[in-house]
């Protein structure tokens, strides 16, 4: 590169050339410049043969599916340990209500057993399901009550309510609950069925 | 043509267009800025948007086109007919098409002064203006070419001093942008639908709004800088071996850096990764740009004490320097989470718009006027005052955005102790950027003080004096020694073998199947080594190939065109096959109803974009907010895609989604977007409900979006008609029973309807797929897109 012009001093190179009055220098390139260009571009090579060819790290799809799915288990979790209060919370939630309407009204899902209006009757026939929309439950009417029973079904699943978590997953439930709720009131009295099975013990139950 | 080389004819240089265009920037400049601070103060007080025209959506495209093509391109034009002249040592090429060009460039300007407000706009930014400004812009920018070029042609300096490099790369590099990303299919005078659609509009899209910024506000204003900045400094350039490299490696490799304003996006990874690191070797070329620029002033520090005009390039020139250190920052994509969508973005083009392109700008005007004018400077006083009063503005302004940006993001971001939900909503932290957009505003303001200060002194200046075309004795050039390499000469020889080969292999590294590819990579780096040999033992011969290739203009513009023409067909030819519907993987998007259609376009026209972006990106919080990451093909009918830049207002990927919100929230949101979020800074949009959609032309647009391959079936008028107004009345029906009472053929149904599509989406047939990708086993050396190819993936 330096075989054109050999300076004995360290004086920088003018090039003889001049335009409109403009002269040039013509110095070495600075070695830190140079250094962060070919730093670069080596980080460029670096890179694309990990990813690409080494096959190291994830996509970003599988990252962020992956870390989703970790906040649905841990959302699940939190879940199980719902109080009343917090569902009571819920069914007053308009969204959660309207969304717990949406999966209770849809074909083949609670409708089917429970009908329309709740009460358990299509046009006076009576349907498989027990009425919600009274104040008689027979596996118990506090709220935590009725949401293991549409997660895990009647202690008998063979007979009566079928278990709906793993189909619906645990948000799904809880709105489904909400929206039963919103047919009921805080603190209203609840009773339970003649025939209903004998009570568990109550930390058991929660 | 006279005979001896030594003869001497006086040349008068064409100075005339060289003040009207500094008179039209100053001018445009002002507006371009007032309307800047008129429209950050929007956003904190939503009663300014006082009309339907004066709307937040409407003016802040009139603010950055006026910015970029007003403002910096007139000052551009004026220092390039000035210094080209000069460079050339003779007259530009033709005065009828100087004057061509100024006219006409300020007809266009004017043109979208008025359309932009209006709301005709094609939705893509900085490439709002409707077709028929946008053929005008391409036929005035080729009369600008043809000028040049002329110029070019007939002078009488053999060798291209290194700021005519710069607006070669400038004259071509624009025009091939412009036209790409302008391609459209018209429906009536005013509106036309891009040719790409999805994420395809995206790439091409940022391909050319990254190379606005790179090809309009950089590469000729560095040309101004080189020749400028010796001149005021009367000192010689730093280095000519930095000025070849930085050139060469700039214009090559910012091409590539588009892809940079969509990470974490639905967008390929490969392209992704491509522009994250492009950016990162981007940063060296161009402060090759600010060293060049900066060290110039060796020896003549002490100017900067007394001379406004260096004070105004050496500012100029480290915002520069900061600029474009900020810019590969920000395109780390872990970085980019944080600060896209946010201020920080804004932040960082106004450090360079105002501190770059402005001081620039500021410095050239007070440099040219006493010359073009023949006084002398009305007051340093005042320029001094301009200068300071400039900076502190940019200042402000630069570090309220930075604190707001990386405040919002990190408030966005915010979960509670369990990481379960999200700790703010939107409109918490917009509340709390609020101080600082206010102080943006002053910033702004400050600066615009500055200008008005220096429009003052610049006429007081230029009533002083009386207008001068410069007269010089030019020693006239004997044709025939320069301009005479032909291609062979060109394109074979070292340099060029030696680029070209390692192109092709690292292309093949990165494009070639398994096995083939790192085989390509291994040459590469062989060929690179030997490369290298040579040119320590033959680089006196790439000099003089260099030196000659400075001689003539023409095979250098040859060699331009080839270096930034790579990068983009590298990039967008492939998305073609991404991009198509029979290609998609998971989801697609539902076609839009025609009434949704006539919604999308009213909603492009508003420029909601400028605020709402349409794309969740691949990161917990974004898919926390406003649900599922979206996927590539659910923007692929999209003409043009609406994925956005900036967040002033949420994200609407999902607007549209189940349960989310009804018809009469939209309508009372619409009308006065404060009854439903409090504290919200849209503006109202209230009369959406008092005009008619546009009936007439909806089947045409139906017809050219099936020609544009979007899937529709074949639909008479009637039935287009019939359609939408069936929508609008079951709309108006719902609202109805809200005791909302609006027309069903109202633009507020439509852009109800249309909002109410957004994120709906039918999943794609995998299996189907699965047996297309079985069908014949590629050729092994046929390319593949590297995602397609990925170790790891492949595995799975």
């Amino acid at each position: 590169m330096d075989s054109k012009q050999p300076s004995p001093t360290n004086e920088p190179v003018l090039r003889e050339h001049v335009y409109d009055g403009i002269q040039e220098y013509d110095q070495k390139l600075p070695n830190w410049w140079l250094f962060t260009l070919y730093l670069a571009i080596a980080y460029f090579v670096i890179h694309w043969l990990c990813y690409y060819q080494l096959g190291l790290g994830s996509s970003d799809e599988m990252v962020i599916d992956q870390a989703i799915a970790e906040m649905q288990v841990a959302r699940d979790k939190q879940m199980e340990s719902i109080t009343d209060e917090q569902l009571w919370a819920l069914s007053r939630d308009t969204a959660a209500v309207e969304a717990g309407k949406a999966t209770f009204m849809t074909q083949g899902m609670c409708v089917s057993c429970h009908g329309p209006d709740l009460s358990g009757t299509l046009g006076g026939a009576k349907l498989p399901g027990l009425p919600l929309s009274d104040k008689e439950w027979k596996h118990g009417g506090t709220p935590t009550e009725i949401f293991k029973i549409v997660r895990k079904g009647s202690p008998d699943v063979t007979k009566g309510m079928a278990a709906w978590e793993l189909m619906l997953g645990m948000k799904r439930v809880s709105e489904v609950v909400a929206f039963v709720l919103s047919h009921h009131k805080e603190g209203e009295p609840v009773t339970r069925a003649a025939d209903s099975p004998p009570l568990a013990a109550p930390a058991a139950a929660k | 043509m006279t005979s001896t080389a030594a003869s001497k004819v006086p040349i008068e240089f064409n100075d005339k267009v060289v003040r009207q265009f500094m008179l039209a920037s100053i001018i445009f400049g002002g507006v371009a800025m007032l309307a800047g601070v008129f429209i950050a103060s929007q956003l904190n007080f939503h009663q300014l948007n006082l009309a339907e025209w004066m709307t937040f959506g409407r003016l802040r495209p009139l603010h950055t086109n006026a910015a970029i093509f007003a403002f910096v391109g007139n000052m551009m034009f004026a220092g390039i007919y000035y210094s080209t002249q000069r460079l050339c040592k003779c007259r530009m090429g033709s005065d009828r098409l100087s004057a061509i060009h100024f006219w006409g460039w300020q007809l266009i300007i004017v043109a979208a002064v008025i359309t932009l407000p209006l709301g005709l706009s094609r939705g893509k930014e900085y490439a709002e203006l409707i077709w028929p400004i946008n053929v005008a812009v391409a036929v005035i920018w080729v009369v600008f070419a043809v000028n040049f070029f002329l110029t070019l042609h007939k002078r009488n300096e053999p060798s291209l001093y290194v700021a005519l490099w710069f607006y070669i790369a400038t004259i071509v590099t624009v025009a091939m942008l412009y036209i790409v990303n302008h391609l459209s299919i018209p429906t009536s005078w005013t509106h036309s639908y891009g040719i790409f659609g999805g994420v395809q509009d995206g790439l091409v899209q940022w391909w050319y709004g990254h190379n606005a910024v790179a090809f309009f506000l950089t590469t000729p204003i560095l040309g101004i800088m080189y020749y400028f900045l010796p001149k005021a400094a009367e000192r010689p350039v730093y280095s000519y071996r930095l000025s070849i490299v930085h050139f060469w490696s700039l214009v090559f490799l910012y091409i590539w850096a588009g892809p940079h304003h969509m990470l974490n996006t639905a967008l390929p990874k490969w392209l992704q990764m491509l522009g994250v690191f492009f950016s990162l070797m981007l940063w060296a070329p161009s402060w090759g740009g600010m060293i060049n620029g900066l060290l110039t002033l060796r020896g003549a520090w002490d100017k900067l004490r007394t001379d406004p005009v260096i004070k105004f390039f050496i500012a100029a020139v480290t915002f520069y320097g900061m600029c474009t250190f900020e810019g590969p920052l920000l395109s780390i994509r872990a970085v980019n989470a944080l600060s896209h969508y946010s201020d920080w973005t804004i932040g960082h083009v106004h450090s360079g718009a105002l501190g770059w392109n402005g001081f620039m700008a500021a410095g050239m005007f007070y440099w040219l006027a006493p010359r073009l004018w023949n006084t002398k400077l009305y007051s340093v006083a005042l320029a001094n005052f301009h200068f300071w009063i400039g900076t502190l503005g940019i200042l402000l302004y630069v570090v309220a955005m930075w604190i707001s940006g990386i405040m919002q993001g990190l408030m966005l971001n915010q979960v509670t102790a369990d990481g379960l939900a999200l700790k703010n909503t939107f409109l918490d932290t917009l509340q709390a950027i609020r101080p600082l957009m206010g102080l943006r505003v002053i910033g702004g303001g400050m600066f615009l003080a500055g200008w008005l200060v220096m429009c003052y002194n610049l006429w007081r200046t230029i009533r002083s004096g009386t207008p001068v075309n410069e007269v010089r004795e030019v020693a006239v050039l004997q044709h025939g020694k320069t301009d005479t390499m032909g291609m062979k000469d060109t394109f074979f020889n070292d340099p060029m073998a030696c680029v070209m080969g390692a192109m092709i292999l690292i292309l093949g590294w990165i494009f070639l199947p398994p096995g083939a590819d790192i085989a390509s990579l291994i040459c590469a780096i062989v060929f690179g080594y030997l490369a290298v040999r040579r040119f320590q033992k033959t680089s006196h011969t790439w000099a003089n190939w260099y030196d000659r290739l400075l001689h003539n203009y023409l095979p250098f513009t040859v060699l331009t065109f080839v270096a930034v023409v790579i990068g983009g067909l590298i990039q967008i030819i492939p998305t073609i096959t991404v991009n198509s519907a029979k290609n998609v993987e998971d989801r697609i998007q539902k076609l839009y109803e025609p009434l949704e259609l006539v919604g999308r376009d009213i909603y492009v026209s508003e420029g909601c974009y400028n605020c709402h972006s349409q794309m969740i990106r691949t990161l917990v919080p974004d898919v926390m907010r406003y649900g599922d990451y979206s996927r590539l093909g659910e923007s692929i009918y999209d003409h043009p895609f609406q994925w956005g830049s900036k967040r002033t207002g949420p994200d609407l990927a999902r607007e549209g989604m189940v349960g989310q919100r009804s018809d009469s929230w939209h309508y009372a949101h619409l009308m006065d977007p404060r009854s439903m979020s409090p504290q919200s800074n849209m503006p109202p949009y209230a009369h959406l409900n008092t005009k008619a959609f546009d009936q007439k032309t909806l089947p045409t647009k139906i017809a050219v979006m099936r020609r544009l391959g979007v899937p529709y079936p074949p639909m008479d008028a009637t039935e287009i008609k019939m359609k939408a107004l069936e929508q609008g009345v079951k709309i108006a029906t719902e609202l109805k029973k809200s005791n909302i009472v609006v027309r069903p053929d109202s633009e507020m149904v439509a852009v109800i309807a249309y909002l109410q599509k957004l994120g709906h989406f039918d999943q794609v047939e995998v299996e189907e797929n699965l047996s297309r990708k079985g069908q014949g086993v590629p050729f092994p050396l046929s390319p593949v897109i590297p995602d397609k190819a990925r170790r790891a993936d492949g595995s799975k």
